[in-house]
C-alpha cells in the first residue's frame, strides 16, 4: 500500500482535531477491515489516526438495564466480558462468532458498524437492541445510525465513543456463514423487551434492516410459530455466487424462528 | 543408535524445523543484490493486443526493465512443450498443441496470462510500474464451458484448431460396449460435472533465479515439484541452452498437489531477466494471481450409462467426457480428461465392456494440469455416481448392487477393458470390512436421533481403484562419509509427505544401520543425475524403490568386503538384520562396520580403493500399479436450510507394503479433506466473459477444521504387489479418489426420502434446499446433449 | 519514519518504520524472523499469525507502528531454549505438520488456544482454529495434538 502519516492520538479531542487536520484521513480502529482495503489498494489516505490509544473508548460498564461497550472494545473481549455475558449472553455469543479468533482480537464494535458492511454481525444487534450510539458529537439511535451499504449517519469526522445496549427480556441471534468468508449469509437477531419485539436482519440486504411483519407476529405471540406463513420480499435482496435472494430471503424465515425458539429457552437473557 | 524397520510409524526429521520457523522456503531465500519481479497479467480472457507501451514504466524509478510478450519472442525465446503421452485421437487423428510462449504476444487467452514482465529495485517499485504499463486491447469474445465451446458458434481460441479441440480420445471396446447397451434389460443415463477447482497450497509459487557470467550458467531456486523434467523445458526449449547450464533447486515447498509440477511460464522470465541485468531477480506470487494463473483442475462434464440386467448384473458402463483444459496444453494438461480419466473407470467392479471418450478443449480459462488424482477421482465419481443412481432408479439397495459386483479375489490378476493390469487386492473384503467399521447396525438409531433433532441422515460407501503414474525412472544415490554420516539423494520431491524421513528409513532398515545418520537431499539437478520429481504418487513406489534397489546393491558389493573381514569366502557369507554372517563359523559383522572399514585403506582387501560402496542406482518401474480402497461417509443434513455436516468418515486402503503408516495417514486424510472440499464448499466459478468470480479466499471456500471429520483409517497388507519389489501401491493420491462419491452418495442417501436422486458439486447449502423444494427434478442428459 | 520500541521474543527492538509496514513485514524483513509465512492476501489463511501482548493476530492485518510497546512473540520464540514447547511436541508426535507452512501459524494459534482454555473440548479445538487454513494435513492430526498436548500441560 502506499504510504501515509500515522499518528496515535491519546485523547478523543486530539483524534478530532487530527482528522480535521487531516488531507485525506482515515480512523483505525482494528484495522480488520480498513487495512486489507488499504492493502488492495482500493484506499489511499494520507493520514491514518489510530484510536487505540484512547484510553476511554474501551471500557465496559454494565448496570441493570444498560450495556455500554466502548467503541474500542474488541470482539474477543465483549464475547469474554461478564458484563455482557451475564445480562446479554446473546450479544457476547454474537462478537463471538465474528470473523475467527484472530479477527477478534484486534476488531472492533466501532469499526465495524462505523463500516456497515451488509454482512457484519453487530448491526443486527444493535437495530433489534435498539441500542443508542455515542459519538464525540452527540447520539444517534440505531434506528437512524445504519442508512445505506457501507453508509452510516456518521458524519466526516466524527467518532463513536460507545454503544449503549438497553438489556432486553429475551435475545438471540442465528447466523448462516458463507462458508468461505465466514460473513453472514444472513444473520437474524430477535429481542424482546416486555411486549415489544424487534427483528433485525444482516447480510440479506444491502444494509440491515427490521422485520415489521415478523415483529407484529411476534408481538402477539412470542414464538416461532408465530412466523409461519411471513415472507421477506426477495427483489430488493442481495444475490452472489453464495447465495440467491430466494435462498436468502428463506433463511431468514428460518433462522428467525430458530432465534425466538433459542431467545425463549434462555428465557429472561440467563 | 536408531533402529527403524519397514512399517514403522518413524515420527519425521524434517518436523524439528518447520515447528520453530527455521522451514526454508522459497520467499525465505534472499540473494545479494537481488531485485524484484512482477508480472502485468490480461484483464481480459480474451483479447488482441494491438500494441505495447511500456515507456513510461520503463523511465519509472527503480525500474529496471520491462519485456513485453512481442519483444520475448523477438528475443528469441522458445515455447513450453506439452508432455502428454496422449497424443492420438479417435480415427487417428493428432492433438492439437498450440505453441505455448511464457507471455501472450498477440492474443490472451485467459484472464492472467502474462503479457509483460518488469523487474526493478523494489516490489514496490515493480508493482506501480505495471500500472504504467498502457495495453492496447482489443476485447474479443470469450468461451469458458467446455461443452459450449465444441459449439459451431463458440468464440474461436486459435485459428488452426476448429471447434477449440485439442484431442477427440477414446479406450475401450465400443462395439462391444453398444452391443451390450442394445442387449441389457435396463440402460441408465445420468450427464454429470466434476466441478473446477484449483489446488491452493498455502505457500503460493516462486522463484529466485541468478546467472554466473563466468561459467555461463543459471541457478533457480524454484517452489517447483519438478526440478528434472522443468530444468530441461526451461532451458533447453524456452532459453536454447543446455540443460546442464541450468541449476535448478526446490528449497523446502509449501505444498503442491500438482499445481507445483507444470512448466510455468514465471521461472524463465526470470532467468532470463537474471541474465540480462546481471543480478539475482526474485518473484513470488500473489495469492490473487495464484487463483488466476496457477492450474486448475478437475472441470468435465460427462454422459455416464449403464447397462444393468434385472438381476443387477453390471452388462457394461459408458462414459464421455468433455474436460476444458485452458487455453493452452500446458505440461500434462490433455491427459487428465482423456488417458487419465478412461485408465480407471468401471472400479472394482466386473464389468465385461467398457468404452470411454474424452475431449479435451480449448477454453478461455486458466491452464489445467494433474491435481491430486489426476483423472482417477474424476473416473471414480463417474462410476459410484451412476451406480448409486442406477441404484435408486430401480429401486435396488446401494450397498447390495455393489457388493454384487465387485471383483472378487479369484478373478485377479485381470486386465480391465480399460487395459489396467490389476494383479492383486481384495475389494470384497476391503468393501466389508469399512461397512464394518462405519457399523451398520447402529444406522438406523443414529438416523432416528437426526429426525429428532430436525435433520436427515445419510450414509454411502464408495469402493475406488486408483493408479499410480508420474516418471517411470528414479535415481537414488548413496555415500558414505568418514565421519559416519551417509548422503542419501533421491530425485524424487517431497511438498510435505515426509520423503525426509521415510527415504532415509528405507535405506537404514534395508540396511541396518543407524537412521539419524543419514542425510537426505532431494529437488537438486546438481544432486541425481536424473529425477521424475513428484506426481502419480510415485513417491514410494518408484523413489522408494530405487533406494531399496541402491540398498540391495550396496549389500552386494559389500560381501566380499565383509568375507575379507571375516576371513572368510563371499560365497560363504550372507546378509541379513544388518549384519553380515560366515554360515560356516558364524562369526558375523555388523553392516556399519563394514562401511567403516570400506574407507580405510589399512583394512581393505589389496587393489580395492576406498569409498567403493558409494552407490547410485536407477531403477525403472516396469508397471503402475493399482492401489485400491474403500470409503464411507455418514452424512446429517438440516433441510431446512440445506446445511451438510459429516459426522463420520471411514477408509480401508490397500496400498501393498505401507512403509510409514503415520505417513500414509496423513496422505490419506489430506486427500480426503480435498475431496470433501471440492464436494462440498469449493468451486472456481468464472462468469460469462471469463472474468473469474472466486478469485480469491474470501470466495473460494477452503475447509476449516469444523468441516473435516475425524477418519478411521485400516490399511491391508495382504495384497503387496509384485510389480515392484518393496510390493508398493502408491498412497499419495487415493483419499481424493474415494472421497467426492462417498460425500455425495451420502448426502444424497439423506435426500433419498425427498425425492432428490442427483446434485452438482458442489453441494452447497442453498442446492440442497431447492433440490428438496423442487423434489429432487432434474434433467438427467441436459448437459451433453449437445455434443453427443 | 515512526520509530517503534517493542519486544520480540523477549528482546528489545527499537526500528525505523513506515506508517505503511505491516508487522508481518517487520518481523520477516525487518528482524529477519522468517518463521511467520505469508499465504494469502484477504487475511484468511492465518499462516502470518504471531502473539501482540498474548494475543494470537494476523500480522498480515496490523501495522507494526501499532505493535510500539508491545510484546511480540513470533513462532521462533516459543521454545527459546531449543526443543520442543508441549504444544510442538505434540504436533511432531501426531504428525500435525505436512508441508510446514502453516504450521508457524497453528503453533502460535494453539498456543494462545491453551493458554486461554487450558480444558478444551474437540468441538472448541476445531472452532479455534478457523483462522488458519491447512491445505495439507486436513486437520486431524493437528487437532489430535492439541488435545493432547493440553492433557500433556495440565499434568
Amino acid at each position: 500500500m502506499d504510504d501515509f502519516s500515522y499518528q496515535k492520538p491519546s485523547t478523543l479531542g486530539d483524534a478530532v482535531e487530527a482528522f480535521s487536520a487531516a488531507d485525506d484521513g482515515v480512523y483505525l480502529a482494528g484495522g480488520q477491515t480498513i487495512l486489507p482495503v488499504m492493502k488492495l489498494g482500493l484506499a489511499a489516505p494520507e493520514e491514518v489516526i489510530d484510536l487505540n490509544g484512547i484510553e476511554e473508548l474501551q471500557a465496559i460498564t454494565a448496570s441493570d438495564s444498560v450495556i455500554s461497550i466502548g467503541a474500542m472494545a474488541t470482539h474477543a473481549t465483549v464475547a469474554a466480558s461478564e458484563d455482557v455475558k451475564q445480562p446479554l449472553p446473546a450479544l457476547a455469543s454474537l462478537a463471538g462468532i465474528i470473523g475467527d479468533p484472530q479477527v477478534r482480537n484486534r476488531g472492533t464494535i466501532g469499526g465495524s458498524i462505523a463500516n456497515n458492511d451488509p454482512a457484519a454481525d453487530y448491526p443486527a444487534a444493535l437495530l433489534a437492541l435498539g441500542a443508542t450510539i455515542t459519538t464525540d458529537k452527540r447520539q444517534i439511535a440505531a434506528d437512524d445510525f445504519f442508512l445505506e451499504i457501507f453508509e452510516t449517519a456518521l458524519e466526516d469526522g466524527e467518532i463513536i465513543t460507545k454503544v449503549d445496549f438497553p438489556v432486553p427480556d429475551a435475545a438471540a441471534y442465528m447466523k448462516f456463514a458463507n462458508p468461505a468468508s465466514r460473513f453472514a449469509l444472513v444473520g437474524v437477531f430477535v429481542a424482546r423487551t416486555g411486549n415489544s419485539v424487534r427483528v433485525a436482519v444482516t447480510g440479506a440486504g444491502p444494509c440491515v434492516f427490521r422485520v415489521g411483519d415478523m415483529e407484529a407476529a411476534l408481538e402477539k405471540d412470542f414464538s416461532a410459530a408465530a412466523l409461519d406463513g411471513i415472507t421477506v420480499p426477495t427483489d430488493d435482496l442481495n444475490a452472489d455466487i453464495h447465495a440467491s435472494a430466494e435462498y436468502r430471503g428463506h433463511l431468514i424465515g428460518v433462522l428467525a424462528k430458530r432465534a425466538v425458539e433459542v431467545a425463549k429457552e434462555n428465557g429472561d437473557g440467563q | 543408535m536408531t533402529d527403524v524397520s519397514i512399517g514403522q510409524a518413524v515420527k519425521r526429521a524434517e518436523d524439528e524445523r518447520f515447528l520453530t520457523g527455521q522451514g526454508n522456503y522459497i520467499d525465505d531465500i534472499n540473494l545479494d543484490g537481488q531485485a524484484r519481479a512482477a508480472v502485468l497479467r490480461s484483464p481480459h480472457a480474451h483479447a488482441r493486443i494491438n500494441g505495447i507501451d511500456a515507456s513510461a514504466a520503463e523511465a519509472m524509478d527503480g525500474v529496471l526493465l520491462v519485456i513485453t510478450g512481442r519483444q520475448w519472442v523477438a528475443e528469441g525465446m522458445g515455447t513450453l512443450p506439452t508432455k502428454t503421452s496422449v497424443r492420438k485421437g479417435r480415427n487417428d487423428t493428432d492433438i492439437n498443441e498450440p505453441p505455448r510462449h511464457c507471455m501472450a504476444n498477440d492474443t490472451a487467452r485467459y484472464i492472467g496470462e502474462p503479457v509483460a514482465f518488469v523487474v526493478a529495485e523494489t516490489q514496490e517499485a515493480a508493482n506501480k510500474a505495471l500500472e504504467m504499463i498502457d495495453v492496447d486491447y482489443e476485447p474479443l469474445d470469450a468461451v469458458v464451458d467446455p461443452v459450449k465451446a465444441l459449439a459451431p458458434e463458440a468464440p474461436q481460441l486459435w485459428n488452426d484448431i476448429p471447434n477449440n479441440l485439442c484431442i477427440d480420445f477414446e479406450l475401450g471396446d465400443k462395439e462391444g460396449t453398444d452391443k451390450a447397451f442394445e442387449e441389457a434389460d435396463h440402460v441408465i443415463t445420468l450427464d454429470l460435472i466434476n466441478n473446477r477447482v484449483t489446488a491452493v497450497p498455502i505457500e503460493t509459487r516462486g522463484c529466485v533465479g541468478s546467472y554466473d557470467a563466468a561459467t555461463e550458467t543459471y541457478t533457480l531456486y524454484n517452489s517447483t515439484q519438478n526440478v528434472h523434467a522443468n530444468r530441461e523445458m526451461f532451458a533447453v526449449n524456452v532459453l536454447g541452452i543446455e540443460k546442464e547450464k541450468l541449476h535448478h533447486i526446490a528449497p523446502d515447498v509449501g505444498g503442491g498437489f500438482g499445481a507445483k509440477n507444470s512448466a510455468y511460464p514465471e521461472p524463465p522470465m526470470v532467468l532470463h531477466a537474471a541474465k540480462k541485468l546481471g543480478r539475482p531477480v526474485k518473484w513470488i506470487n500473489t495469492r490473487s494471481d495464484s487463483f488466476l494463473g496457477d492450474t486448475h483442475g478437475r472441470g468435465q462434464t460427462s454422459r455416464v450409462q449403464l447397462a444393468i440386467n434385472n438381476d443387477g448384473t453390471f452388462l457394461a458402463l459408458r462414459t464421455e467426457t468433455v474436460g476444458g483444459i485452458g487455453a493452452y496444453c500446458w505440461t500434462i494438461g490433455p491427459f487428465t480428461p482423456t488417458g487419465g480419466s478412461a485408465r480407471t473407470q468401471g472400479g472394482p467392479y466386473t464389468f465385461p465392456t467398457m468404452y470411454y471418450r474424452g475431449r479435451a478443449v480449448f477454453t478461455n480459462t486458466a491452464p489445467m494440469d494433474p491435481y491430486r488424482g489426476a483423472g482417477r477421482p474424476e473416473a471414480t465419481f463417474q462410476t459410484e455416481r451412476i451406480i448409486e443412481y442406477t441404484a435408486r432408479k430401480l429401486g435396488l439397495d446401494p450397498v447390495e448392487i455393489r457388493r454384487k459386483n465387485l471383483m472378487p479375489p479369484e478373478a485377479l490378476p485381470f486386465k480391465s477393458p480399460m487395459g489396467m493390469e490389476i494383479d492383486c487386492g481384495d475389494f470384497p473384503l476391503l468393501f466389508e470390512r469399512t461397512l464394518e467399521m462405519a457399523e451398520p447396525g447402529a444406522f438406523a438409531a443414529r438416523a432416528e436421533k437426526a429426525i429428532k433433532a430436525g435433520r436427515l441422515f445419510g450414509f454411502a460407501i464408495a469402493p475406488y481403484l486408483e493408479c499410480t503414474g508420474g516418471a517411470p525412472k528414479e535415481y537414488a544415490g548413496v555415500q558414505f562419509k568418514e565421519d559416519g554420516t551417509v548422503t542419501l539423494a533421491v530425485g524424487t520431491s517431497s511438498t510435505g509427505m515426509g520423503h525426509e524421513t521415510v527415504m532415509p528409513q528405507l535405506l537404514a532398515a534395508r540396511l541396518g544401520i543407524d537412521y539419524e545418520r543419514i542425510q537426505f537431499t532431494q529437488a537438486d539437478t546438481d544432486a541425481t543425475p536424473i529425477g521424475g520429481g513428484h506426481g502419480g504418487s510415485r513417491g514410494m513406489e518408484v523413489g522408494g524403490n530405487a533406494v531399496a534397489q541402491a540398498a540391495d546393491e550396496i549389500v552386494e558389493k559389500a560381501i566380499p568386503l565383509a568375507a575379507h573381514l571375516l576371513q572368510s569366502e563371499a560365497t560363504k557369507v550372507t546378509f541379513g538384520d544388518g549384519s553380515f554372517s560366515d554360515t560356516a563359523s558364524g562369526a558375523s559383522v555388523a553392516m556399519a562396520e563394514v562401511i567403516e572399514a570400506s574407507m580405510d585403506p589399512d583394512r581393505l582387501p589389496d587393489g580395492q580403493e576406498p569409498g567403493a560402496l558409494d552407490t547410485g542406482s536407477t531403477f525403472e518401474r516396469g508397471i503402475i500399479s493399482i492401489p485400491n480402497g474403500c470409503h464411507a461417509a455418514t452424512v446429517e443434513v438440516d433441510p431446512e436450510t440445506g446445511a451438510i455436516q459429516l459426522t463420520g468418515y471411514w477408509v480401508m486402503d490397500d496400498f501393498g507394503t505401507v512403509i510409514n503408516p503415520l505417513l500414509a495417514d496423513g496422505q490419506v486424510m489430506g486427500g480426503v479433506a480435498q475431496g470433501i472440499g471440492q464436494a462440498l464448499t469449493e468451486n472456481i466459478i468464472y462468469d460469462e466473459s471469463g472474468q473469474l468470480i472466486t478469485g480469491s479466499l474470501m470466495d473460494y471456500g477452503l475447509p476449516r477444521a469444523d468441516v473435516i471429520p475425524n477418519m478411521e483409517i485400516e490399511y491391508y497388507e495382504g495384497a503387496p504387489t509384485k510389480k515392484n519389489p518393496l510390493g508398493v501401491k502408491g498412497a499419495g493420491e487415493a483419499g481424493c479418489v474415494g472421497a467426492l462419491p462417498a460425500v455425495v452418495n451420502a448426502v444424497l442417501d439423506a435426500l433419498k426420502d425427498h425425492g432428490v436422486v442427483h446434485l452438482e458439486m458442489p453441494l452447497t447449502p442453498e442446492s440442497v434446499w431447492r433440490a428438496i423444494r423442487d423434489k429432487g427434478a432434474f434433467d438427467p442428459e441436459g448437459l451433453m446433449s449437445d455434443v453427443l | 519514519m515512526p520509530k517503534i520500541n517493542l519486544t520480540v521474543n523477549n528482546q528489545s527492538v527499537t526500528k525505523e518504520v513506515e506508517g505503511r509496514t505491516l508487522l508481518v513485514e517487520l518481523i520477516r524483513e525487518g528482524l529477519g524472523l522468517t518463521g511467520t509465512h505469508i499465504g494469502c492476501d484477504t487475511s484468511q489463511c492465518g499462516a502470518c499469525v504471531v502473539h501482540v501482548n498474548g494475543q494470537p493476530v494476523k500480522s498480515c492485518t496490523m501495522l507494526a507502528v501499532q505493535a510500539d510497546g508491545a510484546d511480540v512473540l513470533t513462532v521462533e520464540g516459543v521454545s527459546p531454549d531449543g526443543g520442543l514447547s508441549p504444544l510442538q511436541q505434540a504436533l511432531h508426535e501426531h504428525h500435525g505438520l505436512q508441508c510446514g507452512f502453516c504450521t508457524p501459524g497453528m503453533v502460535m494459534t494453539a498456543t494462545a488456544l491453551l493458554n486461554d482454555n487450558p480444558y478444551p473440548t474437540e468441538a472448541e479445538v476445531r472452532h479455534g482454529l478457523e483462522g488458519n487454513l491447512c491445505r495439507c494435513t486436513g486437520y486431524q492430526n493437528i487437532v489430535e495434538a492439541i488435545m493432547a498436548a493440553a492433557k500433556e500441560i495440565r499434568g
